[in-house]
C-alpha cells in the first residue's frame, strides 16, 4: 500500500471514530440542526476521499469545511440573530422556557407551618445534612439541596438510629453536628438549603436557635406554572391567573413573567435603531465619530510616515538605516502592549506626559489635563495613540513608493524651472497617491474596526451621560456593538449588537466596492485567476 | 579644499537630522521607557523616570508568584492557542492553495473569487453570532464550547484559512509549472507533486505565512475576550488587560514587565521578518 493511502485510510478511521462518537452526545441533547451538519460533514469527507470523482475537492475540503463552519455560517447566523430579539430576559426557545417555567413551584397557604426540630450536620466536605424530628416515627436524614438541585436530590430517609434513648443526638460517622453558633454564622447559606422529603414536600431551616434545636418548617410544594399547548395559555395556580402570550413574553394580569423567549422580530432591531431617539442619537454620535476616527487617524499617521520617508528619501543621508530600523519599531510591537503602556504615559495624575506638560500647565495657569476623562483629551489620546501605531506603515509604504518613481521626472521638471516644492506637489506627490490610494483606503477599513485600540485604551469613554443605552465618546461601532451585546452592563442586547454589526459589514461593504472600482483591484485579481 | 558649510549643510541634509531624531523619539521614548521601567528600582508609576536610580529584577520576580495574576500560565495559553492554530492554519492554506494553483476543475474561478470576498470582512465582525453559537455549544459537546481553548482555536482557524491560502496560491503560481509536469510525465501523481516538489519550494512563503498568523492571533483581544471567562485559561492579551485597570499607579513596575514579556519575541519575529511581513501585508493591506 502507498503511503498516501496510508496517511488517507488514518485520517479517515480517526475522523469517523471521533464523529460517530459525537452523535450520541448530539442526539442526547436533540439538537437536529447540528447532527445534520455533522452528519452532512462527514458524508463530504467520505465521499472525497473515498472516491476518485474530484481530485481537487481532496485539497480544498478541510479548509472549505473551517471556513464555512467558522466564518461563513456565523456570519449568516449574525444576521438572522439581527432580525430577533435575543438579549437577556429573551435568551431560551419558547419550549425551554416553558418547561422553566412548568418546573417552578409554590407553596400554598394552607400548607405553610408545619413546625419541628431540625439539626445540620456537616460532612467533612463541607456539606450540610438535615435531620428533621418529625415525630416520634419519623427522624428523616438526608443531603441538603439548594434550589436548583432540588429536582435531582434523593429522598430523605427515617434513621431512628441518630437520635438515642434520652433523646441525645448522635451524629452519623464522618459527620459532626453544627451548633447553633455555627448555624447563625452560616444563616444565610443553610437558609437557601431544603431536604426533599417526596416530590411536593421538603423542609428547611426556619428559626435558628443558639441554645435549644432550632425549627424547621415543612413547605409542601405544588407546580405554579402549567402550559395549555392548545390555547398557547400559561395558567398561574398560586393566582389562579390565566396569562396569555404577548409574542415573546406570558402576560399574567398584566405584568410580563420572566424569562421570555427568542422570537423571530423582522426589521424591529432596525427600525429602533433609525426612529427610536433614544437609540438613534447613541448611533448617530458613534457613527460620525467612527467615520472622523478612521479619517483623522489614517491622515494623520499618513502625514507623518510621508513626512519621515520624504526627510530620509537623500542620498548620502546618514544614519539612514539607523532611523529606518527605529521606525519600525511601533510597528513590532502588538497593539495590545502598546496600548497598556500609553495608558501608563497618558495618566493624569501620574503619567509622564502631564509631568512633561506641568511648566507649561503652570505658565499658561490653567488645570492639567484630564486625559481619557473628558470628551476632547480620550479622542485626542485615541488619535495620538494611533499615530504611533499607525505611522510606521505608512511610512514603509510611502518610502517603498518614492522609490520606485523615476527620478528622471523631478529632474526634469527642474530643468524646466520648477522649485523642489513645485515638483513635489504636481509630480511626485500624484503618482504616490495612485500606489498608495488602495493601502489608504485598506487601513481606512481597518481604523473603522480598530476595536483592540479604542477598547483597551479609552473603553469607549467617557460616557455619554443621560444615554438609554451604554455608550461613550470614543466608541466607534464596533465597540459600541460590543457594549450593547457584552459589556454595557444593563443587559445583553444580542439582536440589536448583531444589527449594529450588519451596519458596519454595509459600510465596509460599501468602502471596498469603491475601492475596487477605483483601483481597479478587481481586474488584477481576474487576471491572478 | 571646501570649508565646511553650515548653513549649506543644514539646508541639505541638518534638517533632516532634525525631523528624523524628533520622530525618533517620538517612537521609541514608549518602548525605552517601558523596558527601563520593568527594571527599575521604584515604587510607583508617579516616581517614575527614563533612567531609573537602580536596577532590579522584582517586578519579574513578582509576575512568576502571584496566584491572581498567574502570567505565565496566560503566556503559556497564548502560545499554545496561536501555534496551534497557525498550523493547521497554514497546512489546510497551502493543501487547498495547491489546489487552485495546480488543478483545473470547475468552480475553481468562482470559489476563489468567494474566498477574496468572504476574507474583505474581519471574522471578529460576526462576534455575537460566534458567541451565541459557541454558548449553545457548550451544553452539547462542552470540551469545544464557550471558554475552551479548542473552541477559539476552531474560530483562529476559520478566520484567516482563506486569506492565506490566496497568499500561498499567489506564491505556488510562481514556481514553474514545468517542474511538476516534468515529474507527471516520471508518473509522479498530486500527493507526490506536492509533497516533493511544490510544498518543498514553497517553505519561504509558508515559514512568513505562519508568522503572521501567529501574530495576527498572539495579539488579538475581542475572540479572545468573548470566549475566555476563566482566568487560568485567559491569553496575555485578555489578562493583562482586565488585571491592570484600576491601579497603575502602584502597578506600573508589574506592568511595565508583563508588557515586555509579552512584545519581546512578538517584535524579534516581526523584525527578523520584517521585510517579508509588510510585503505581504502590503499585497493584503491587513493591518496598520
Amino acid at each position: 500500500m502507498k503511503f498516501s493511502s496510508i496517511l488517507r485510510y488514518a485520517f479517515l478511521g480517526i475522523f469517523n471514530a471521533g464523529s460517530v462518537y459525537l452523535i450520541p452526545l448530539i442526539i442526547t441533547f436533540e439538537s437536529w440542526f447540528l447532527l445534520s451538519v455533522l452528519i452532512f460533514i462527514m458524508f463530504l469527507i467520505n465521499f472525497t476521499y473515498l472516491t476518485d470523482k474530484f481530485a481537487a475537492l481532496k485539497w480544498i475540503t478541510p479548509g472549505v469545511i473551517f471556513m464555512f463552519s467558522f466564518v461563513v455560517f456565523p456570519a449568516a447566523y449574525n444576521t438572522y440573530v439581527s432580525f430577533t430579539n435575543w438579549s437577556t430576559g429573551h435568551i431560551l426557545t419558547k419550549t425551554q422556557a416553558i418547561d422553566l417555567l412548568e418546573a417552578r413551584t409554590y407553596t400554598p397557604e394552607d400548607q405553610r407551618g408545619v413546625e419541628f426540630d431540625i439539626y445540620i450536620f456537616e460532612d467533612d466536605n463541607q456539606e450540610y445534612y438535615f435531620g428533621a424530628d418529625l415525630n416520634e416515627n419519623e427522624f428523616l436524614f438526608g443531603k441538603a439541596v439548594s434550589q436548583d438541585l432540588i429536582k435531582e436530590a434523593t429522598f430523605a430517609r427515617h434513621e431512628p438510629s441518630l437520635k438515642n434513648s434520652s433523646g441525645e443526638i448522635v451524629p452519623p460517622e464522618g459527620f459532626k453536628l453544627l451548633l447553633g453558633k455555627d448555624q447563625i454564622n452560616l444563616a444565610n447559606k443553610l437558609q437557601e438549603l431544603s431536604l426533599v422529603i417526596d416530590t411536593s414536600t421538603r423542609a428547611q431551616l426556619y428559626k435558628i436557635s443558639v441554645f435549644g434545636s432550632s425549627t424547621g418548617r415543612l413547605l409542601s410544594t405544588s407546580q405554579r406554572y402549567s402550559y395549555d399547548s392548545d390555547n398557547d395559555i400559561l395558567y398561574d395556580n398560586s393566582t389562579n391567573a390565566t396569562c396569555s402570550s404577548d409574542g415573546d413574553n406570558f402576560l399574567c394580569n398584566g405584568e410580563s413573567v420572566d424569562p421570555g423567549w427568542r422570537v423571530f422580530v423582522g426589521s424591529e432591531n432596525y427600525k429602533k435603531l433609525f426612529s427610536n431617539q433614544r437609540i438613534r442619537g447613541p448611533l448617530e454620535l458613534v457613527t460620525k465619530w467612527t467615520f472622523q476616527f478612521a479619517t483623522l487617524t489614517v491622515f494623520l499617521a499618513f502625514s507623518v510616515g510621508l513626512l519621515l520617508s520624504i526627510t530620509l528619501n537623500k542620498e548620502k543621508l546618514k544614519f539612514k538605516r539607523l532611523y529606518r530600523a527605529l521606525y519600525i519599531l511601533p510597528y513590532a510591537i502588538p497593539a495590545f502592549v502598546s496600548v497598556l503602556v500609553w495608558k501608563g504615559l497618558l495618566n493624569p495624575d501620574y503619567g509622564v506626559i502631564n509631568t512633561w506638560l506641568d511648566p507649561f500647565y503652570t505658565f499658561f495657569d490653567i488645570e492639567p489635563i484630564k486625559w481619557l476623562k473628558t470628551k476632547e483629551s480620550a479622542r485626542a489620546a485615541v488619535l495620538l495613540v494611533n499615530t504611533w501605531l499607525g505611522f510606521p506603515y505608512m511610512f514603509l509604504i510611502t518610502t517603498g513608493a518614492l522609490q520606485s518613481i523615476p527620478k528622471e521626472l523631478t529632474e526634469a521638471a527642474k530643468v524646466d524651472g520648477a522649485t523642489g516644492v513645485q515638483s513635489f506637489w504636481r509630480i511626485t506627490f500624484p503618482l504616490l497617491m495612485v500606489s498608495i490610494s488602495p493601502l489608504l483606503i485598506g487601513s481606512f477599513a481597518f481604523n473603522f474596526n480598530n476595536f483592540t485600540l479604542i477598547f483597551l485604551l479609552s473603553g469607549g469613554g467617557p460616557p455619554v451621560i443621560g444615554s438609554e443605552v451604554a455608550v461613550g465618546w470614543t466608541d466607534i461601532l464596533i465597540s459600541f456593538s460590543y457594549r450593547l451585546a457584552i459589556s454595557g452592563g444593563r443587559g445583553n442586547l444580542f439582536g440589536l449588537a448583531s444589527s449594529v454589526t450588519i451596519i458596519i459589514f454595509g459600510i465596509v461593504l460599501l468602502i471596498s466596492a469603491l475601492s475596487f472600482r477605483y483601483t481597479k483591484r478587481l481586474e488584477r485579481i481576474y487576471g491572478n485567476i | 579644499m571646501e570649508t565646511f558649510n553650515f548653513l549649506k549643510w543644514f539646508k541639505e541634509y541638518g534638517w533632516r537630522h532634525l525631523v528624523g531624531i524628533t520622530f525618533v523619539l517620538f517612537a521609541i521614548y514608549p518602548i525605552l521607557f517601558v523596558v527601563t521601567n520593568s527594571f527599575a528600582d521604584f515604587a510607583n508609576l508617579a516616581n517614575s523616570k527614563l533612567i531609573p536610580d537602580g536596577f532590579t529584577l522584582k517586578h519579574y520576580k513578582k509576575l512568576s508568584g502571584d496566584p491572581l495574576v498567574p502570567y505565565f500560565t496566560w503566556l503559556f495559553n497564548t502560545y499554545k492557542v496561536a501555534i496551534i492554530a497557525s498550523l493547521f492554519n497554514v497546512f489546510l492554506g497551502t493543501l487547498a492553495a495547491y489546489a487552485f494553483s495546480r488543478l483545473q476543475f470547475k468552480g475553481r474561478r468562482a470559489s476563489l473569487l468567494t474566498l477574496v470576498i468572504v476574507q474583505m470582512f474581519p471574522a471578529f465582525l460576526a462576534f455575537v453570532a460566534i458567541y451565541l453559537l459557541f454558548f449553545q455549544i457548550s451544553d452539547i459537546l462542552p470540551f469545544m464550547g464557550l471558554g475552551t481553548h479548542l473552541g477559539l482555536i476552531l474560530v483562529y482557524l476559520g478566520g484567516s484559512i482563506g486569506f492565506n491560502s490566496w497568499l500561498i496560491k499567489g506564491f505556488m503560481d510562481t514556481i514553474s509549472p514545468s517542474l511538476d509536469e516534468a515529474a507527471k510525465v516520471d508518473g509522479a501523481n498530486d500527493f507526490q507533486i506536492f509533497t516533493k516538489i511544490i510544498a518543498p519550494l514553497a517553505r519561504p512563503i509558508l515559514v512568513v505565512i505562519f508568522v503572521i498568523t501567529f501574530i495576527g492571533i498572539y495579539s488579538d483581544y475581542i475572540l479572545a475576550a468573548i470566549f475566555l471567562k476563566d482566568k487560568n485559561l485567559w491569553t496575555v492579551a485578555v489578562g493583562i488587560n482586565t488585571v491592570f485597570v484600576d491601579d497603575f499607579n502602584a502597578d506600573w513596575g508589574v506592568i511595565a514587565a508583563s508588557s515586555v514579556l509579552a512584545a519581546a519575541p512578538i517584535a524579534t519575529l516581526f523584525v527578523f521578518f520584517q521585510k517579508q511581513i509588510t510585503g505581504g501585508l502590503t499585497a493584503g493591506s491587513v493591518k496598520g
